[in-house]
């Protein structure tokens, strides 16, 4: 270890924002965007997911362990861990749940085609379409069955109306820009485009932020 | 299991996100450094200053094992400050957001850089509330997103640790609260008035999470309201745009 290897480490621009400081914001990003957009948003792919809970499971485990010796001195370093993982597990917990009850409002849309049903993680899926099964079930037994065939469908788009329901994705919502990026927008009377700097916070519709978000060139809040 | 709460994150999620803020403490007693899921904790060493998430921060105050250094905007000059430019330099904009932390560039003497430019690089730009924007690092004379939280919380959970008797700091604070929800809702009466003149966005850089939370479903509500009242408007506004391309297209042809 020579002087540079010292520098580095109390150099906050070498010493690199550590993984999990990281995961956390890509945590806490994703649970306001999904908290705030009007539209159930893709799954993380980079497996953010599967990181959190291993590291979810094996600090349960180390509280387990660590249960065992009542030493006040570690007491107070459990004490710490523990507040710390149920801040964790809320987090989460509340991002799966908003997921949640965006796929319950919107059940068929999300499955109605192809690029929606990727936006949907493995268990949500199951859950959506064992859901939905259940309940096309309940409706045919309770009243659907005693319609005439051409009328027992939920997903009818005859005469210009789509029976199901979707999710307005005009709705206004608030970004923050995270670099500076040019913002374009829909207005009522005119179109508008903005030289947007980093850190400014915009009210847009969502169908104009969404390719802004969907780059990484803004976040919701 | 669903959560029932409307789009949006309430007042108690953005108090939540506050905590995740880094302050800096002063500690009383050792500890060691502690292995958490957002990352290793400094280890305290009194009386070396070290930063730690507010929630942590605050759970050592109550046990008296650690005093709080209240971040430099708190401190009751640099709110008058701030009162004065929202009041009188500016009084249509809320004041700027505190700029990125940079660091001194030791490959460019006498330049600096972003502190976050290297992670910018493999696409993760961080945010509130991971700006240490509240630390006794942060620059005075500019408000970060959260604070307002911040403020509330040190003033009741850290009164002793501040700069100045409570009573004057809160004063303060519910001066500039009092002022910037007076430019939240000009801004709001513009936008309903405008609608789309400006263009379809609305902005308000510099506001708070909690000013945000406070005024979302009003905002939002007026926003989209006047969306849908001229949307028929804009349908044929958008229609007219095509066809007038396409005439003015046919003008050309015909002038050659």
């Amino acid at each position: 270890m020579d002087i540079d290897d010292i520098l580095r480490e109390v150099d906050p621009i070498s010493n690199a924002v550590p993984a999990e400081t990281r995961d956390l914001q890509a945590l806490t990003r994703a649970w306001v965007a999904e908290r705030s957009a009007p539209e159930l948003l893709p799954w993380p792919a980079d497996g953010l997911f599967e990181r959190i809970n291993d590291r979810i499971k094996n600090q349960i485990e180390k509280v387990e362990e660590m249960t065992g010796d009542m030493d006040p001195k570690t007491n107070f370093a459990l004490i710490v861990i523990q507040t710390e993982l149920e801040r964790y597990r809320y987090l989460v917990r509340s991002y799966l749940r908003a997921r949640i009850a965006k796929i319950d409002r919107h059940t068929l849309h999300y499955l109605s085609t192809d690029a929606l049903r990727s936006r949907l993680s493995e268990v949500e899926l199951a859950y959506a379409t064992r859901h939905q099964a259940l309940l096309h079930n309940h409706y045919l037994s309770s009243f659907l069955a005693s319609f005439p065939a051409p009328l027992q469908n939920l997903n009818d788009a005859s005469a210009n109306i789509n029976m199901i329901d979707s999710p307005d994705l005009d709705t206004a919502v608030f970004v923050r820009l995270l670099r500076d990026t040019m913002v374009e927008s829909r207005g009522i009377d005119a179109d508008g485009a903005l030289e947007g700097k980093d850190g400014s916070i915009l009210i847009l519709r969502w169908s104009d932020a969404k390719p802004l978000v969907d780059k990484g060139d803004a976040e919701l809040v | 299991m669903a959560l029932p709460l409307p789009p949006g994150l309430t007042h108690a999620e953005v108090a939540f996100l506050c905590e995740m803020e880094l302050v800096t403490v002063v500690p009383r007693q050792r500890l060691e450094s502690i292995k958490l899921l957002s990352g290793t904790t400094t280890p305290l060493r009194p009386p070396h200053r070290a930063d730690l998430p507010l929630w942590l921060a605050l759970l050592l105050k109550k046990q008296r094992r650690a005093n709080i250094v209240p971040p430099p905007w708190l401190h009751p000059a640099s709110l008058r400050d701030l009162i004065h430019r929202e009041t009188k330099i500016d009084p249509e904009k809320f004041s700027a957001p505190p700029p990125p932390p940079a660091r001194a560039d030791r490959s460019r003497p006498g330049q600096s850089r972003g502190l976050y430019s290297s992670a910018v690089a493999d696409s993760t730009a961080f945010s509130p509330p991971f700006l240490h924007s509240c630390t006794a690092a942060a620059p005075s004379g500019y408000l970060p997103y959260h604070w307002l939280e911040m403020a509330e919380t040190l003033l009741s959970h850290a009164a002793d640790d501040m700069p100045a008797p409570a009573g004057e700091i809160r004063g303060l604070v519910r001066d500039l609260v009092e002022v910037r929800a007076a430019k939240m809702r000009a801004g709001i009466g513009q936008a309903g008035i405008l609608g789309g003149e400006d263009g379809g966005f609305l902005d308000l850089t510099g506001v708070g999470a909690v000013e945000l939370a406070e005024n979302r479903g009003f905002v939002l509500g007026v926003v989209d309201g006047v969306r849908k009242i001229g949307a028929s408007a804009e349908a044929s506004r958008r229609e007219e745009e095509e066809m007038g391309g396409a005439e003015e297209e046919d003008d050309e042809d015909m002038g050659i």
